[in-house]
């Protein structure tokens, strides 16, 4: 039963390119057919995951034979989790799409779309349930390089080259790292199956141990958008078609953090206290600076994006929690930690992706994304607005919805850190509280300012004043995703049952203390009381009228003079200017007059200043070598011969002077 | 009877609270030398507005009359956390007190939803100081309370209360003494009294939390009205409880839970002094100063936290 889903979830998916192709041939009527057939595919995966995250025994599936090299997957309980993850919150992404890209794309670039999409999640699903490290690593460039191809089919001016082109760098150098990780098992691993790595490890040196993590932490950091490896992210995410950014960032970067917990916690078995402090301060960087970059967009896409690595910081918070437990022989709160952290994946998966859907039916019903150009949306899509009000309470982290249960787990793991018996996590972990407090606390301000802005008040634009309701497939996707997103927030304890019977295979003999379920005390009857009172409350009749908002008394009060996005967010800016450094530039014509000008105009730029003093130093010195290697490179085929025979001749004299 | 005592507490801090609210503006009035008006006048002016007409502006959507009644209920349910005068309250569970920060966030998430959408130019500005104000509270709030949680080794805030009623009062630790400074600071920022807000300012241009009301009328705006005193009254008693628990009743028989009403009731009118003290001798600060303000909170917090270190004696 088991294996037959998971066989059927991989074939389809395989499969529905050429019925893509096929159904393109036979027009227009079966549109229907390659969403319906890649959605059947994603329900047999759902259920593959569902199915194995219950089970005690993994499932098989080894092409050694066929394949050319050591080609085998493996669904144990971790894999069919981000299974389970992937398929789920595809989902509903399909459903939207199959809707939202007919509206946007011609005929060919859907098929390609539709081509396209499914060999991405096939790619990702191969990343989660690889059992040795060629699968993985096929699934990981190929990853890589179907997102790009998505992004491509949305267009190809100069500036999206120019951010695929980052992307595509920094993806690669986090693959290498990735590759480089795997290899370095080998001294001591027969080959490279998962199962003959998780043997070895304990033979290797601590030295690389140390290695190997640090350069998972740099590979998988790359792919999750962790500051400062995530220069690529707020660049690609946002110009990928919408249900593509959906998925990326859904997605995509869950496969990094299934990535860095397969080596830490599967492959190393636990890694050293400092390890963990890293990716602890790490992610709380991510999730700090994150919030921070992302309260400055007023682009909503670009928005989205800082905020998905506000998220992985958190996520990273609680993995490195994990870590420092483990470390210091504290298993049971390690095991809530990554607990914690797992479902915060889980969670951001299901709300962020709801926002990007939400985010693609505003620009498909107003044409922008630029949330200072909307306003009053609410009253004209009445279903996105309500879908979207709950994707931004679910990631601020308000209680009855999902992000609160996570956020609650990990500030409970921070808070066992005083029971540490060294100081430095005796004090840093409570301390991490407070940062992950403050995160919350903008974040909650960030989510305040666009749905005020775009949803509520007035229209700021004509297309904002005519907008309509996106068509019902767009509006069930989302609504799917938000329902998912209450659930969880109300009825946590069956999904985070099933991960704790996850971490037990990950870390040994955790059996958790009872704190964990201290939300089930008190979760429903806070929604029911919440509920109730508001119920009562809305019963107060009264008689209502429609007046002018006030104006000081003044008449003339125009749409322009509501608080824009950039106002909203101005006095946090303000606060923590130190983190922005504009660059600004203000220019009054004619000089001489500066009181009377005929032409005032300003420019401000912010460059973050990872781009600034970390990645500018790094590509002039990369320039400058290449500058270099261009003499060698003179286009003339005999010096070209020369290299050749030289390289020839240097190789025969190493064999020789070996034997 | 346990049942009934919790049921109590929550009715007193939701019912009483307008009248919290009537006593310290009293106790200004008289500080200030003047006559003020009857410390039942809340009362008065909710049922006024409850009979008057909800105007809302033209284009609003439904939010803007949704929003006054969740900050209203989030924040009586949050007051449904607060043990008052026994160690122990309605809701609670490990790691409630998060539940009372967030279910307050959850208030003040509406609040500001229902002032974008008035549609005028004072709501976003009201908004936007106040995500400012409480972003950079959340931290030192969490922080506060987080160092006496550790000393008192338990995640509840009822265990917490109950483990304070256990020590003794001369036993105070530095632990305790800088929490409570932190969300003394917090609750200042929290409730929007001097010297952070003026909740009887009267220039639109200086307002935090009067700018966010301003569009809202008649319920509505007694509903905002309402939560905002519950609000100061259940920040007034979660510090009495966490830091002067001293008087609660550990027994559900009748006298002690009388006599622990009366010191309750007693606590709080001290409480209401200091704050009409403050409020009548400082000034109102600058809206920039507010985060060094509220960073001198998150330090004492982070101070606090270090602290418990020393297993906070």
């Amino acid at each position: 039963m088991n294996i037959l889903a998971f066989r059927s979830c991989l074939i389809i998916l395989l499969g529905v390119p050429a019925v893509a192709w096929l159904g393109g041939r036979w027009g227009r009527r079966l549109g229907w057919l390659p969403s319906g057939v890649l959605m059947m595919g994603l329900l047999a995966g759902i259920l593959t995951g569902a199915l194995q995250l219950g089970s005690s025994s993994s499932l098989t599936v080894d092409l050694s034979d066929v394949a050319p090299f050591a080609f085998a997957l493996e669904v144990d309980r971790l894999a069919a989790f981000f299974l389970l993850l992937i398929c789920g919150v595809a989902l509903p992404v399909i459903l939207y799409a199959r809707s939202y890209l007919p509206r946007h794309y011609d005929d060919v670039k859907s098929q390609w779309i539709w081509a396209l999409s499914p060999l991405f999640l096939l790619s990702m699903v191969l990343v989660v349930t690889s059992a040795s490290a060629f699968s993985f690593l096929i699934g990981w460039e190929l990853m890589t390089l179907l997102s790009a191809g998505l992004i491509l089919l949305d267009g190809t001016s100069k500036e999206r080259l120019h951010n695929l082109f980052i992307y595509l760098v920094m993806m690669h150098v986090g693959a290498a790292a990735v590759a480089a990780s795997f290899f370095a098992f080998l001294p001591v691993s027969r080959d490279l199956y998962f199962s003959s790595i998780r043997a070895s490890s304990l033979l290797l040196t601590p030295e690389t141990r140390t290695a190997i993590f640090l350069l998972a932490f740099v590979g998988f950091g790359t792919k999750a958008g962790i500051i400062p490896f995530h220069l690529w992210l707020p660049k690609a995410h946002p110009i990928a078609p919408t249900p593509v950014s959906a998925l990326m960032s859904g997605l995509m970067l869950k496969t990094a953090v299934y990535g860095f917990v397969r080596f830490s916690f599967d492959f190393l078995g636990g890694v050293p206290g400092w390890a963990g402090y890293l990716v602890l301060i790490a992610g709380a960087v991510s999730g700090l600076l994150g919030v921070l970059y992302a309260i400055a967009e007023h682009d909503l896409k670009r928005l989205l994006a800082y905020h998905s690595v506000e998220n992985i910081g958190i996520i990273y918070m609680g993995l490195g929690a994990a870590m420092i437990f483990q470390a210091n022989h504290i298993p049971a709160w390690a095991g809530v930690a990554l607990v914690a952290a797992l479902f915060h994946t889980l969670n951001h998966a299901l709300f962020k992706s709801l926002l990007f859907l939400g985010a693609g039916a505003i620009a498909d019903a107003t044409h922008t994304l630029d949330i200072d150009e909307l306003g009053g949306l609410l009253n004209r899509l009445p279903t996105t607005g309500i879908t979207f009000l709950i994707g931004c309470l679910s990631i601020v982290g308000l209680p009855l919805f999902n992000g609160f249960v996570s956020e609650l787990l990990v500030f409970q793991s921070f808070l066992a850190g005083s029971t540490l018996k060294t100081l430095p996590g005796q004090i840093v972990l409570p301390l991490m509280a407070g940062v992950l407090a403050l995160t919350g606390g903008l974040a909650a301000a960030c989510f305040a300012k666009v749905y005020g802005v775009a949803f509520l008040g007035r229209a700021r634009s004509d297309a904002a004043k005519t907008a309509h309701e996106v068509p019902f497939a767009m509006v069930s996707g989302m609504s799917l995703l938000a329902i998912a997103c209450i659930g969880l927030g109300i009825f946590p304890a069956p999904a985070i049952e099933l991960l704790i019977s996850l971490v037990q295979t990950l870390i040994p003999a955790a059996s958790l203390p009872s704190e964990l379920f201290g939300f089930q005390r008190f979760l429903v009857p806070t929604a029911a009381a919440v509920l109730a009172v508001t119920l009562i409350a809305m019963l107060a009749k009264a008689r209502r009228r429609v007046t002018a908002p006030w104006a000081c008394g003044l008449p003339g009060l125009t749409t322009r003079m509501q608080y824009t996005s950039t106002a909203f967010s101005k006095p946090i800016r303000a606060v923590f200017s130190v983190v922005y450094k504009p660059d600004r530039k203000l220019e009054i014509l004619p000089a001489d007059r500066p009181y009377f000008p005929t032409s005032i105009s300003y420019r401000s730029v912010r460059t973050t200043s990872f781009e600034r003093s970390l990645y500018r130093p790094m590509v002039d010195v990369v320039v400058a070598l290449s500058t270099q290697l261009r003499r060698w490179q003179t286009g003339n085929i005999q010096l070209y011969l020369l290299y050749i025979f030289l390289t020839l001749v240097a190789l025969l004299a190493v064999v020789g002077l070996q034997k | 009877m346990t049942m009934l005592i919790h049921i109590l507490q929550a009715l007193l801090i939701v019912l009483g609270a307008p009248l919290l609210r009537g006593v310290v503006s009293k106790m200004k009035a008289r500080i200030q030398r003047r006559q003020g008006a009857s410390i039942w006048r809340p009362y008065a002016d909710l049922g006024k507005l409850f009979r008057k007409e909800d105007l809302a502006p033209p284009l609003a959507s439904p939010v803007f009359r949704i929003a006054p009644r969740i900050v209203f209920s989030a924040t009586v349910v949050a007051a449904l956390l607060i043990p008052l005068f026994r160690p122990s309250a309605l809701l609670g569970g490990p790691g409630d007190f998060l539940l009372l920060v967030y279910l307050l966030a959850l208030a003040r998430f509406f609040l500001v939803l229902g002032a974008m959408d008035g549609g005028g130019a004072f709501g976003g500005m009201g908004g936007s100081r106040e995500v400012l104000v409480s972003a950079l509270a959340e931290a030192p709030f969490l922080l506060g309370i987080i160092a006496v949680a550790i000393v008192a080794r338990s995640t509840e805030l009822a265990g917490i209360v109950g483990w304070t009623l256990h020590e003794n009062f001369f036993d105070v630790s530095a632990v305790h003494i800088l929490a409570f400074t932190t969300l003394a600071m917090v609750a200042i920022a929290e409730t929007g009294r001097i010297p952070v807000d003026n909740p009887t300012a009267h220039l639109e241009l200086t307002m935090i939390h009067e700018a966010m009301v301003l569009e809202h009328s008649g319920p509505s705006l007694a509903f905002l009205e309402w939560a905002n005193s519950v609000k100061l009254g259940l920040i007034m008693s979660f510090l009495i409880g966490l830091f002067l628990p001293w008087g609660m009743a550990t027994s559900a028989s009748m006298p002690s839970i009388a006599l622990s009403v009366g010191i309750y009731l007693i606590k709080m009118l001290a409480l209401a002094m200091v704050l009409a003290l403050v409020e009548s001798s400082v000034a109102k600060m600058r809206m920039y100063a507010v985060p060094d303000f509220l960073g001198i909170a998150s330090a004492t917090g982070v101070l606090a936290v270090v602290f418990t270190v020393f297993g906070g004696k």
